[in-house]
């Protein structure tokens, strides 16, 4: 391939507003970052000593930060499995050639684009345990009324559902765009040898699709780990007891709440490092992901 | 054109003389809603009567985003000259290191009339005797109550329950005769817990609330704190109490008390203007009583909450000069009055009290009088004084924390001693950085 500018310097001129702006804004952060998880530091800034890994050591041993772990898996496989096999439920659906087609189509988007905090407090409206439509219907079918926000795993429930409920149309989309690209003759030649739609489905279409699969895994992941802080603030602020809180929630209180800012860049770095392992395992599989062509 | 552009010019540059004699004070406080458009009033009344000087006021969220700001601000010397900080901040206000006390800018000639504060208001400000900061918006916890719901249960409308026994003997008539589905409410937070502590006499830490010394431990197994857990996990169990689910969801706990949901509620008394306006609007009666106490207990009163104004360091003279007049102007008698009949904030100055006292103004509006009553029956000792840490805001979380696990079934003194152990160890982490 021939290169499109002969001299360097050009190429690197037209990348350099792209590099002053990832240096400043993300190398440079991300840096400090790992020097200031090795500090308590107070006040923002204003006072700071080195204590080494002391900050690691509160994360990795504290009964409260492996609670905050148990929690951020829980939702992160609770929300991402669940939103991406709604989205594909959906969007098989949705692809059906009926009456409305697109009119369902797009109703199914719809939530995806409320602004989080909307999402948040309809959910917050929903489930309230005395006023909300939730309890009143179960009360009036069930004759229960659970304490959703006030009960650990209930409350997780809910802000799993909310943040499913929330995302559930952008996986619909990504599916729908996918599923309109199979390869028709494929699926025919299925349908002539005489498969059933349940086995076209998993011996055809599901394997065709696993590009997007995959693009979605690790975007709904990445979206769960750092997406979740509105519906988590607006709905259960982290509790009961902390039953929601999640390593996201987990960083702003301690950095903007409790001045341990030292402490919340620990918490990044972790955060950060785990999303690094992710996205390596992800070229890792990707091979093994079937591409058309 | 480039007439024109030089001329303009010429014009600033004249111009700019006559702005610079102006000495601008920057006002960061955390009043949001209606209350933006009062201090913005009261900011530019002070600006026409002191041409000299101009106060820009400038909303910037909670409490803690304002402070949050403001530190960020002076590590960028653009630090604003006032800055509004919630009471639990005042030892980290102090510790910060940013702030100056208030009192050494007062000079002899000043009208500061610094004896005139409310006492228990300037019990609080007040940290080793010398005021580092102006009281300004003050609340305390009071008990709201549904006299039409009172009288439908068959209780007496004139007589709120005042002690622990007495509010579940009270819930229990109100649940029985279907007057309302629950007893009381308040917002699971943990500031009603510090103000049961204070009205029990019981301190939060050590070194006298951390008034005598740096407090070094937190005292949140004692006693007095078991009694006020072992009421509320039975209230809850009991289905007397009633909450949102959610921690400190001021709005839901008001929610429920207006929709009848409870017939009680322990909130701010800053909330009393919104109250007696939102039971007019829904048709019941309000009623306003003391925050119930532990039986058994003399009651010793509340601890003051609400904020307080400080000053930055790294100013001018003339630029602090002007701050404190400033201060002493928003918060001298006419202005506390103005304030407090705009927002229902209390009054934190005795000639203020008087003066409404002299316009029959509790006796228009009789669901103030509570309020006052129990911020001057408060007696001047540690407890009601307010504990000094550091890392409150922290604390509140582990308090809260501990009460969700206690009304979800757990032991309540395992679970209090635990968070005491968790309470100290933040507390040690704190200090050492402070040292």
């Amino acid at each position: 391939m021939q290169p499109v500018f002969k001299r360097h310097g050009t190429a690197f001129l037209l990348l350099l507003p792209t590099l002053v702006i990832l240096i400043f804004f993300l190398y440079l952060p991300t840096i400090q970052t790992f020097i200031m998880s090795l500090y308590q530091v107070g006040f923002l800034g204003l006072s700071k000593m080195f204590v080494g890994v002391e900050n690691y050591q509160i994360i990795f041993t504290e009964p409260e930060y492996r609670d905050i772990m148990v929690n951020t898996l829980v939702f992160v496989l609770g929300s991402v499995s669940l939103s991406m096999a709604l989205g594909l439920a959906f969007a098989v659906l949705a692809n059906e050639k009926v009456t409305g087609a697109r009119y369902y189509r797009l109703l199914l988007i719809w939530p995806y684009a409320l602004p989080p905090a909307v999402a948040g407090v309809i959910f917050l409206f929903l489930f309230s345990a005395q006023v909300g439509i939730i309890n009143y219907f179960l009360g009036l079918i069930f004759g229960i009324t659970p304490d959703w926000l006030a009960d650990p795993e209930l409350a997780m429930t809910v802000v799993i559902l909310s943040t499913v409920w929330k995302n559930v149309g952008y996986n619909v989309v990504f599916y729908l765009a996918a599923l309109q690209n199979l390869p028709g003759d494929v699926l025919e030649a299925a349908t002539i040898d005489g498969a059933t739609g349940w086995q076209r489905f998993w011996r055809i279409t599901f394997p065709l699709l696993s590009p997007m699969t995959f693009f979605l895994l690790i975007m709904n992941t990445i979206a769960a780990f750092f997406d979740v802080f509105a519906f988590i603030d607006l709905i259960t602020k982290g509790g009961p007891s902390n039953g929601t809180t999640v390593f996201i929630y987990a960083i702003y209180r301690d950095g903007f709440e409790y001045f341990k800012s030292g402490l919340a860049a620990a918490q990044s770095v972790f955060l950060f490092l785990l999303v690094v392992v992710l996205t390596v395992l992800k070229f890792r599989l990707q091979k093994k992901v079937h591409y058309a062509n | 054109m480039k007439r024109f552009v030089v001329a303009l010019f010429a014009v600033l540059i004249m111009a700019t003389p006559a702005l610079a004699e102006k000495t601008k004070v920057s006002f960061w406080h955390a009043m949001g809603g209606d209350r933006i458009t009062l201090i913005k009033e009261m900011c530019d009344d002070f600006n026409k009567a002191h041409p000299d000087i101009e106060v820009t006021p400038e909303y910037k969220g909670s409490y803690r985003d304002t402070l949050n700001a403001s530190i960020l601000a002076f590590k960028q010397g653009k630090a604003p000259n006032i800055v509004h900080i919630f009471e639990v901040g005042s030892q980290l206000a102090v510790d910060a290191g940013i702030f100056m006390p208030f009192e050494d800018t007062i000079k002899p000639g000043d009208d500061a009339k610094l004896d005139d504060f409310v006492d228990g208001v300037a019990n609080y400000y007040r940290i080793g005797g010398k005021f580092y900061s102006v009281p300004f918006n003050s609340s305390n916890p009071v008990l709201y109550y549904n006299k039409t719901l009172f009288k439908k249960a068959g209780l007496d409308p004139e007589n709120p329950p005042k002690t622990f026994n007495e509010v579940i003997a009270a819930s229990e008539k109100l649940k029985a005769s279907g007057a309302a589905p629950y007893g009381i409410t308040w917002p699971l937070h943990c500031w009603f817990v510090e103000q049961w502590m204070g009205n029990q006499g019981a301190l939060l830490a050590n070194n006298e609330n951390g008034r005598a010394a740096r407090a070094t431990d937190i005292l949140l197994d004692s006693e007095p704190m078991l009694k006020i857990m072992t009421w509320w996990k039975k209230m809850y169990d009991d289905k007397l109490f009633v909450y949102s689910g959610k921690v400190e969801d001021w709005d839901g706990a008001n929610n429920l008390f207006i929709s009848g949901q409870a017939a009680m509620l322990i909130t701010s008394t800053s909330d009393i203007t919104f109250m007696q306006k939102a039971a007019e609007e829904n048709h019941f009666e309000l009623g306003t009583g003391f925050l119930p106490v532990a039986d058994g207990s003399e009651n010793f009163g509340t601890i003051v909450g609400g904020a307080s104004l400080w000053m930055t360091k790294g100013h001018s003279d003339k630029a602090n000069d002007a701050t404190k007049d400033f201060l002493l102007w928003f918060t001298n008698t006419a202005n506390e009055v103005r304030w407090h009949k705009g927002t229902g904030y209390f009054p934190v100055r005795k000639s203020a009290v008087t003066e409404l006292e002299k316009e029959n103004w509790f006796e228009k509006n009789p669901a103030y009088a509570a309020a006052f009553k129990q911020l001057m029956a408060t007696k001047p000792v540690r407890s009601t004084q307010g504990a000094m840490l550091g890392m409150f805001p922290e604390l509140r979380n582990i308090v809260t924390d501990a009460v969700q696990s206690i009304l979800n079934g757990a032991d309540i003194k395992a679970t209090m001693k635990d968070a005491d152990a968790r309470a100290d160890k933040a507390l040690e982490r704190y200090n050492r950085s402070v040292k």
